[in-house]
């Protein structure tokens, strides 16, 4: 009975088209499972640079179990001085949430901060400055950046190994004027594929990077328009 | 002049059958009430010789099917749940067009579909790991597919066995299609997997051409 039900609905859909009505529709897969997240930014605090690539960060406070990088991992590392971290999917800081973390890196003064998580704020930008040991300048004080006309950008994630896989990536932008030698610098947060900015210059090229999983992820375009569809491989939003 | 008989016969049946008593000159014309099955689901429909050869036909069909797991997206393990619901209001024409070939009919008309829906939820149905979380069932969501025929769709076909029982009960077959409206398509996700709405689009433009909805159809007439 249960065969002919399915055959009467198969022969009723069907409805004697030839194409197949799944052809090139893709499956669709959000990121945005940890809610309450900080991207951490750390660099040297009196040039302003990109930590050095064997700078560490270890979540040190009690509720360490609590913490999860981005992409849902244990593994929490720096990329290019960046990490983004979050609380568990199922705790919700309705009563602030204090994290600390800690940052070392060789030569380097190792370096606490405090990042408190609460309902009010579910994104927010944690930059820590590490200073070499015995450099007693004052830290580096970055200029605002400038702003342009606003721009909108909706990424798309790739998936290599999977042509009928899409991610909407809800994650943090990085960016830099392509060429350049400088660290990336914030942009925003991307939700559900769609970050639009005012910091961005009509005619330059820039690199846009994502750091998620413990990689990073970087796509070039130049800005002549004011809205623009990229795709970006995300290799670790991949594994389901 | 056999046009206004044909629209005279439609309007006003029961005078004319009337008439026809009361003068006795003219064999009364046959009707049948017939309960058919078929693709078009479970239906009733009323069915009237306007003259020689031609009849109408006015009736009603539904067809509300469920089914799991019928449908399945590729790379994901997953259960479904698929239902077809089709309710239509329809008026159908038979002409016999060979006298002495009673058994075949050319059959038109048209159809009011009050509801003509295909729907598909899947639902992945393995434990799903975000990096080193597992996700629940609630964080995973799930796809809904609807398909959306409503309207108003001509018929066309054949039909096979004589129209009317010679005394009191008959089986006849009809086969034809109709062609449905160009279908509206959705695809609403929850959870991870909410982004899928923007595939509707892509849906949609797969299914334009799914617009014939074939008929095979057994009747049961009941002549009175």
């Amino acid at each position: 009975m249960r065969a002919i039900k399915a055959g009467v609905i198969v022969l009723i859909l069907s409805f004697l088209a030839c194409n197949n009505p799944t052809e090139n529709i893709k499956l669709v897969i959000d990121t945005d499972i940890i809610k309450y997240t900080a991207m951490i930014q750390v660099t040297d605090a009196q040039t302003g640079s990109q930590a050095p690539g064997n700078a560490s960060i270890a979540v040190v406070s009690s509720n360490a179990a609590d913490v999860y990088e981005i992409s849902g991992k244990k593994d929490i590392k720096l990329v290019q001085g960046m990490v983004t971290i979050g609380l568990h999917p199922n705790t919700v800081p309705t009563t602030p949430i204090t994290v600390t973390v800690e940052v070392a890196a060789p030569g380097y003064v190792t370096q606490r901060k405090n990042i408190i998580f609460n309902t009010e704020v579910k994104q927010q930008i944690v930059a820590i400055g590490i200073s070499k040991i015995g450099n007693t300048a004052p830290p580096i004080v970055t200029p605002p950046p400038l702003t342009y006309q606003e721009v909108s950008l909706n990424f798309t994630g790739r998936c290599p190994n999977r042509a009928d896989v899409e991610i909407r990536p809800s994650v943090y932008v990085s960016f830099r004027k392509n060429g350049s030698t400088e660290g990336f610098k914030y942009l925003g947060y991307m939700d559900k594929g769609n970050i639009s900015t005012n910091l961005l210059a009509l005619g330059e090229t820039y690199n846009f990077q994502i750091v998620y999983g413990g990689e990073s992820y970087t796509v070039t375009q130049k800005i002549e328009q004011t809205s623009y569809n990229l795709s970006i491989d995300m290799t670790a939003a991949c594994n389901f | 002049m056999k046009l206004l008989a044909v629209a005279l016969s439609l309007l006003l049946p029961p005078v004319i059958s009337s008439a026809q008593n009361n003068a006795d000159t003219v064999a009364k014309r046959p009707m049948a009430m017939q309960l058919n099955v078929g693709t078009q689901g479970i239906g009733l429909a009323f069915n009237y010789e306007v003259i020689n050869h031609l009849s109408f036909r006015a009736g009603i069909n539904a067809i509300p099917l469920k089914a799991n797991d019928v449908f399945k997206i590729s790379g994901v393990n997953s259960t479904s749940n698929v239902s077809a619901n089709f309710y239509n209001i329809h008026f159908l024409a038979d002409y016999t067009p060979f006298e002495n070939q009673e058994w075949f009919r050319l059959v038109g008309g048209l159809a009011y579909f009050l509801k003509a829906e295909g729907n598909a939820r899947i639902i992945p149905s393995d434990d799903y790991k975000y990096g080193d979380l597992t996700l629940t069932e609630e964080q995973i969501g799930y796809v809904d597919l609807t398909v959306d025929w409503k309207g108003l769709a001509p018929y066309i076909g054949i039909g096979l066995l004589r129209n009317f029982p010679k005394n009191k009960f008959n089986v006849n077959l009809d086969f034809g299609t109709y062609y449905l409206t160009k279908p509206d398509a959705d695809i609403v996700g929850t959870g991870i997997l909410s982004g899928n709405s923007s595939q509707s689009e892509q849906l949609r433009d797969n299914i334009k051409n799914y617009r014939w909805l074939p008929i095979l159809q057994v009747n049961f007439n009941y002549k009175f």
